[in-house]
Order: C-alpha cells, then sequence, then structure tokens
C-alpha cells in the first residue's frame, strides 16, 4: 500500500514540527523542580581572625577590634562566630584572595578579614573585607579613617556592615542607649541618667544623682535627650544636650509635665501634663515654643510616641476604666483602642520599621513585654515574669531592650530580646539599671 | 582538711564520661544516606478530571482540551439507532458480495462524524420497507433492482450519493491507526458522546500523563543531602515566603558540573541574601548521592528553596 499523503498533512506535519521544535527550546529544556522546603533557621557559621596590624603598635587595637565585632555578631543571635582556635589559618593577608579551601574545612560560610595601620597623621585606617567562603566572592570591603579613641565606633560599623549584607537588614550595632543607672540600698537609691554603647561599654554619666530622673528619651539627632525630673516639687521635662551637657525645661506649666519623647524630626516633644485628677497629650514645638493640646478627656492619657512617619501618636490611656493602648491621629481627635487582651497596658512604643507596637502589659501578677501590629493585631508576648518594664526598639526595629527586676532587695537591669522572643540577652551595665532608650543609628 | 573521694563515684564519672564521650563521637552528625525508594508516581485529579481524560479518542487534536461532545445529554434515540444497526447484520450474510465495497466506506465515514453511520440506515431502510419489507438492506437491494429493472427510486438514489461520495474521496486519508478499523467488519456500537454542551471537535482528551518520574526518590534524597548545609537566613516573624530556583547540572560524581544558575534576580535585599545562602548550600554540600541509575534524570535540575508549603 503506498502513503500519499495530500497537501493539507504535509503543512499541517510540517507546522507541528516546527512547534514541537520550538517547544524543545522554550519547554523542553524546563528542568525538573525540585522543592527544598522550609528548612530551619540556623545562625551563619563566621570567622572572624584577628585584624591584620599594618605596624607592630596595632596588634592590640586589631585583636580588640576583632573582639567587638565577634561578639556584635554573636549576641545579634543571627551569626556563630567560629572560635580562633579552630582556624587552620592564624595570619591573614588582606590584599589576597583568601585560601577558602581551609576555611571551608571548618564549615564557615563567611569570612572577615582586615587590618588596622597607624597612619602618620595619628589617625587609624581601618579596613575589611567580607569573603563568601563557598563562591569565594568578596561580598563587601570598606575602608575607614578615625581617630585612635574611637575604634570601637569603626567596630561596630564594620559590624553593621556585615549584618546588613548577611541578613538584609540594617544593623544596629553602631548606637546608644541613654538608660537611669541606679545604686545604693533599696531605702536610698540614688539615680543617675547614663549613657552608654549598645554593647555595655563607654558608660558615661550624664547626671549627678542629686534629684530624680525618670524616662530619658533621644532625640533623633543624638546628641539631644529629654527626660523627667523630680526636684524641688513637681517633676518636670528636661532637654539635655550630650555633647554640651546643658539643659532646660521644655515649656513652663502649673502642675506635672512628664512622659516625654520627640517627634521623629526632632523638631517637637509630645508629653503629658496634669490637670487635676486626670492628664492630657500635649505637643510643644521646640523652636517657637507653642504648645498644642491633642487629648481632652476626664481620664489618664500618658507615654505618648510617635509612629514613625510622624502621622500618628499611640499612647496609653483609663477612658475605658482600665490603662490600655490607643492609636490617633498625630493632630489628636478620634481615638482608636487597639488593645484588648486580659490585664492593662502600658508604655506604648513604636517601632522605627513602623510595624510593630511594644508594650507592657500586667496582668495576673506578672509584667510581660509584648509586641503588637499598629492596628491591634498579631499580639505576642516575648517575656514575662515578676516585673519586665520599658521596652524601647533598636534602630532596625528587630530588637527591643527592656528592664527586669527580679524582686527582693535586687535591683533592675537591662536586657535585649529579639522581636520574635529569641535570644534574651542581658546588657552589661556597672550597677543596677532601668528605662532604657535605645539612641538611632549614630551615622 | 583531706579531700575524701570515693572510688565507686569516680569509677562512675570516669564510665559516664566514656560513654558520653564515645556517644558524642560515634553520634556525631555524619550524614544519612538514603537508600533509594521504589516510587509510583501518582497524580491525584478529580471525578470530573478523569471523565475527561477517559472521553479521548485516539485521532483527537491535541490541543483540544474538552471532550467530543455529539448531543447534550437528553438525547434520546441512541437505543433506536443500535437496534436498527443490529437488525441490519443478518441480511448482509444473506447477500454476501455486495457489502464489500459499502464496509470500505464505512470506517472513513465513521470517524470524522460517527453519527451519520446511524442517521444513514434510518433514512434508507423507509423507502425500501414498502417494496420488499423482509429486506433491509438498501445498498444490495438497489444493486439487485438495477440488475433486474431500473425503478425510479433507484435512479434517484444513485443520483444523490454520488456527490456525497466524492467529497468523502477528497477527505479520505491512509491511517495506519485505521487498518484494523478497515479489517473490522463489525458494526459500528459507538454511541452518541453526550454531554453539557455540543462539541463537535474530537479530542485526545486530556492528557496528564508524564514520562516516568523517579524525582520522589532522588528528589528527596538531595533534599536531605543540601539541606545540612543550607544556614537560612532569619526573616523576621513576618512571613515573607522567599523563593530561590537554581538550574544546575551534576556530573555522574555528583559534583556540581558549573556553578549554579540563578533563576530570576532578587527583588528585595533579603531576597538576595535568602538565594545567596542557597547557593553556598547547594555549593558545599557537593559531591551528591544520589542513585547512578537515575542519572539521566538528576544531571540537570531545577532545585527550589521555598518557605512556601506546597
Amino acid at each position: 500500500m503506498l502513503f500519499r499523503p495530500n497537501r493539507r498533512q504535509i503543512i499541517t506535519g510540517m507546522a507541528s514540527a516546527g512547534l514541537l521544535m520550538s517547544g524543545q527550546r522554550a519547554f523542553g529544556q524546563a528542568p525538573k523542580r525540585i522543592i527544598v522546603p522550609e528548612g530551619e533557621f540556623t545562625p551563619l557559621p563566621i570567622a572572624i581572625p584577628n585584624f591584620a596590624a599594618g605596624t607592630p603598635a596595632d596588634t592590640e587595637v586589631g585583636a580588640g577590634v576583632t573582639q567587638v565585632i565577634t561578639n556584635n555578631l554573636k549576641r545579634s543571635g543571627l551569626f556563630a562566630p567560629i572560635d580562633q582556635a579552630a582556624y587552620i589559618e592564624k595570619v591573614i593577608n588582606i590584599d589576597a584572595a583568601p585560601n577558602f579551601q581551609s576555611w571551608k574545612s571548618i564549615n564557615a560560610q563567611a569570612l572577615v578579614t582586615g587590618r588596622i595601620t597607624r597612619q602618620g597623621d595619628g589617625r587609624l585606617k581601618a579596613e575589611f573585607r567580607l569573603w563568601d567562603v563557598n563562591t569565594g566572592q568578596q561580598l563587601t570591603g570598606q575602608q575607614y579613617f578615625t581617630s585612635p579613641e574611637y575604634w570601637r565606633r569603626i567596630a561596630h560599623i564594620i559590624s553593621d556592615q556585615i549584618y546588613e549584607r548577611l541578613t538584609g537588614e540594617k544593623g544596629y550595632f553602631d548606637s546608644r542607649v541613654v538608660f537611669v543607672d541606679e545604686s545604693g540600698s533599696k531605702e536610698r537609691r540614688v539615680k543617675r541618667l547614663a549613657l552608654m554603647d549598645q554593647d555595655g561599654a563607654n558608660v558615661k554619666y550624664l547626671t549627678r544623682g542629686a534629684d530624680l530622673v525618670l524616662t530619658p528619651r533621644f532625640s533623633p539627632s543624638t546628641q539631644e535627650i529629654t527626660y523627667m525630673e523630680f526636684g524641688q516639687g513637681d517633676p518636670r521635662v528636661y532637654l539635655f544636650n550630650i555633647e554640651t551637657g546643658q539643659r532646660e525645661i521644655v515649656g513652663n506649666f502649673p502642675g506635672m509635665s512628664f512622659s516625654p519623647r520627640f517627634s521623629p524630626d526632632g523638631q517637637r516633644v509630645i508629653m503629658s501634663l496634669q490637670q487635676g485628677g486626670n492628664s492630657n497629650l500635649f505637643v510643644m514645638d521646640l523652636r517657637s515654643k507653642s504648645t498644642t493640646r491633642l487629648t481632652d478627656t476626664p481620664a489618664i492619657d500618658t507615654s505618648p510616641s510617635y509612629s514613625p512617619d510622624g502621622a500618628r501618636i499611640c499612647f496609653e490611656s483609663d477612658r475605658g476604666g482600665k490603662p490600655q493602648i490607643y492609636v490617633m491621629g498625630a493632630t489628636g481627635g478620634g481615638a482608636q483602642r487597639i488593645s484588648f487582651g486580659e490585664g492593662s497596658y502600658s508604655t506604648p512604643v513604636w517601632s522605627p520599621r513602623g510595624d510593630y507596637i511594644a508594650f507592657t502589659k500586667q496582668g495576673g501578677g506578672q509584667f510581660a513585654i509584648g509586641i503588637m501590629k499598629p492596628d491591634g493585631s498579631g499580639e505576642r508576648i516575648l517575656t514575662s515574669g515578676f516585673h519586665n518594664e520599658g521596652p524601647t526598639f533598636a534602630p532596625n526595629g528587630r530588637v527591643l531592650m527592656f528592664f527586669r527586676e527580679p524582686g527582693g532587695n535586687s535591683g533592675p537591669s537591662l536586657f535585649t530580646v529579639d522581636i520574635s522572643g529569641r535570644n534574651e540577652l542581658r546588657v552589661p551595665t556597672p550597677g543596677f539599671a532601668s528605662d532604657p532608650a535605645w539612641s538611632p543609628l549614630l551615622s | 582538711m583531706k579531700l575524701k573521694i570515693d572510688k565507686t563515684l569516680a569509677a562512675s564519672v570516669a564510665l559516664h564520661v566514656l560513654v558520653l564521650g564515645y556517644g558524642l563521637v560515634s553520634f556525631s552528625t555524619k550524614a544519612y544516606e538514603m537508600t533509594p525508594e521504589e516510587s509510583v508516581a501518582v497524580d491525584v485529579i478529580s471525578p470530573d478530571q478523569l471523565a475527561k481524560v477517559m472521553a479521548g479518542m485516539k485521532t483527537g487534536k491535541k490541543e483540544n482540551p474538552k471532550p467530543l461532545v455529539d448531543k447534550v445529554a437528553e438525547a434520546k434515540p441512541i437505543d433506536d439507532a443500535v437496534g436498527k444497526v443490529t437488525e441490519k447484520a443478518p441480511v448482509i450474510t444473506e447477500t454476501a458480495p455486495p457489502p464489500q465495497p459499502k464496509a470500505e466506506e464505512k470506517p472513513v465515514e465513521k470517524k470524522p462524524d460517527p453519527p451519520k453511520v446511524a442517521e444513514k440506515p434510518k433514512e434508507e431502510p423507509k423507502p425500501e420497507k414498502k417494496p420488499d419489507p423482509p429486506k433491509v438492506d438498501p445498498i444490495a437491494e438497489a444493486i439487485k433492482k438495477e440488475e433486474k429493472k431500473p425503478p425510479p427510486k433507484p435512479v434517484a438514489q444513485p443520483a444523490a450519493k454520488p456527490p456525497e461520495q466524492k467529497q468523502k474521496i477528497v477527505e479520505r486519508h491512509f491511517d495506519q491507526t485505521q487498518i484494523a478499523a478497515l479489517l473490522d467488519k463489525r458494526d459500528a456500537t459507538r454511541q452518541a458522546a453526550t454531554g453539557a454542551t455540543l462539541n463537535s471537535n474530537a479530542a485526545l482528551g486530556t492528557s496528564k500523563g508524564t514520562a516516568a518520574d523517579n524525582s520522589a526518590t532522588w528528589g528527596s534524597m538531595f533534599k536531605q543531602q543540601v539541606e545540612r548545609c543550607w544556614k537560612k537566613p532569619y526573616g523576621g516573624i513576618e512571613s515573607q515566603k522567599p523563593e530561590a530556583a537554581f538550574a544546575i547540572r551534576l556530573k555522574r560524581d555528583g559534583t556540581l558540573e558549573g556553578m549554579p544558575v540563578p533563576e530570576g534576580t532578587p527583588a528585595t535585599p533579603y531576597l538576595r541574601v535568602y538565594q545567596e545562602s542557597a547557593l553556598r548550600a547547594i555549593i558545599e554540600c557537593q559531591p551528591y548521592k544520589l542513585p547512578a541509575a537515575f542519572f539521566e534524570e538528576w544531571k540537570y535540575f531545577a532545585p527550589v528553596f521555598t518557605e512556601q508549603k506546597t
């Protein structure tokens, strides 16, 4: 039998062959997809050998910088610095590509190499490179110049660079914390305003302790803080310049003024003023000194905090009976209650990222630190105990600092916790410490 | 004061240390090697999909996803048609030689448009019944009558038929798959397919089958190995649903033939970090121990790192 295709068959045949061929190019190459699902989060193993010394005198600083970086990354909970004793290579040349094989063999996935060199003019030059051990690529590299006494800041800045490159988030290491340092017996407690790096180093006292100080807060400029002080008579809100040591009263009101906080642009201070048995929220423009009333209720409205865009305010009010958290526009008006859980809520503070509001929650004989979204959803308790209070966000909004009192004759101390509730760590302070406030990034 | 040490306590401590130490060494994180498992590819389909798959015809167009539907579901004359076709059969055996040409035509007609087969006998027997009721076969009758005497009716019939036959000749084509049908002298038993909507295009049915696929076996082995090296970056408490896909080529020994090729460029810093962490894992975990029998399948594939639950 003879097969004689007609014209139409030939055309369709050719067309389908063409289709097949083009399909081969477009889809035939598509490889089989294998889904690798949801691994557990694991801290990244990172090797940070001591920064090389450009001159023999720099060995100590080099080791110090390395130590600060290692400590920062480790405390973040997102990195697992490898013990230097395990290193196969001890001497690292920053100018050449590292021998990745020897770092692979100790399971390092990232490697930091660096060098500290004292310049002719007395300044320090700090260089570093961050390497991906498996691909052998340099992920980032920078050099900085600074005067020798600021070597810790350089270490913090480098830590931030590494953190940002490896997590995709801004860092928070180059920042400071202002807090209330407490010393003396429980009956005669001396409370001084103190300032330190976020890792607890470089503690500096800002007041002498003659008067009681409370609730210090950073300005976005990081050079100024505002706080509440009990002098002779009523407590007042003060403004304090860290650089010059100058201080001034914010406004001159009859009665108490308390719980101050800066607006995100640093131009205004929002606070509570006492009026009879109630207190209301006021905002004062720091330049014009003009004051605007934001709430007018027969209740106690206090602890206001701006959203990072400055458009809204969250605050605490007992207008509904128990203290709860409310949100309203920055110019006042109707407030919306956002906290509905058991117990009472206080000291709300808006995250610099804008995604959460942290608070202290009291109930069942416990004080807890928690976060919720600005609409009141997603409440999450991070820690709970005898007394936890006063949360403050790290500049990147990923970590909270708060103070905890264990009860008894002991005093309060500072802790940090990831907003997921992981990685709770004590922050070293010289004595007892309370009321921390985290600064924005310094640079 | 002298510290006295209990000997049994010391021995107990020493033994515990020994046992625990041995445990630390011997139970260290050695990669498990999974033995390949037999796998059967299973596709879950709905009864509706199954019906569509079943409603296919070999000669249908591949692109047509709809099943062939000749009639809307209420159609009833199916029983009649069958009855008439089977009635016809004994007549063919009576007059053996004439049906031969008809048998050849029938299958060709039958395939493109089967209902016609059923309809035709309906129309034709009616005129034939008048002159000769017992004999039902129209063509055999027509031929016989042509031989004997030309009555007016048979003349009209051939005149009507030739144009139809010519049309069919144009469309006729040779199809090897239909040889069986050509040889098959049985009458068509296929009934009109019913459905919700009419669709005159014959379809292949919905094709869901895949080639031999053992990816469940080697894929899970790959997953298990690469997960050991994956240091997933911390994505915060908000679910970000990241995904990083690569195309990778492996050699027979399980090592990478070249750098994995990432699919697309990450949109956010976190996605970039996520992609990089996956890339590190792929590189760090080679060589992969995968069953050599399926090398053709795993020499080139696309691992997708994701947090999305399927």
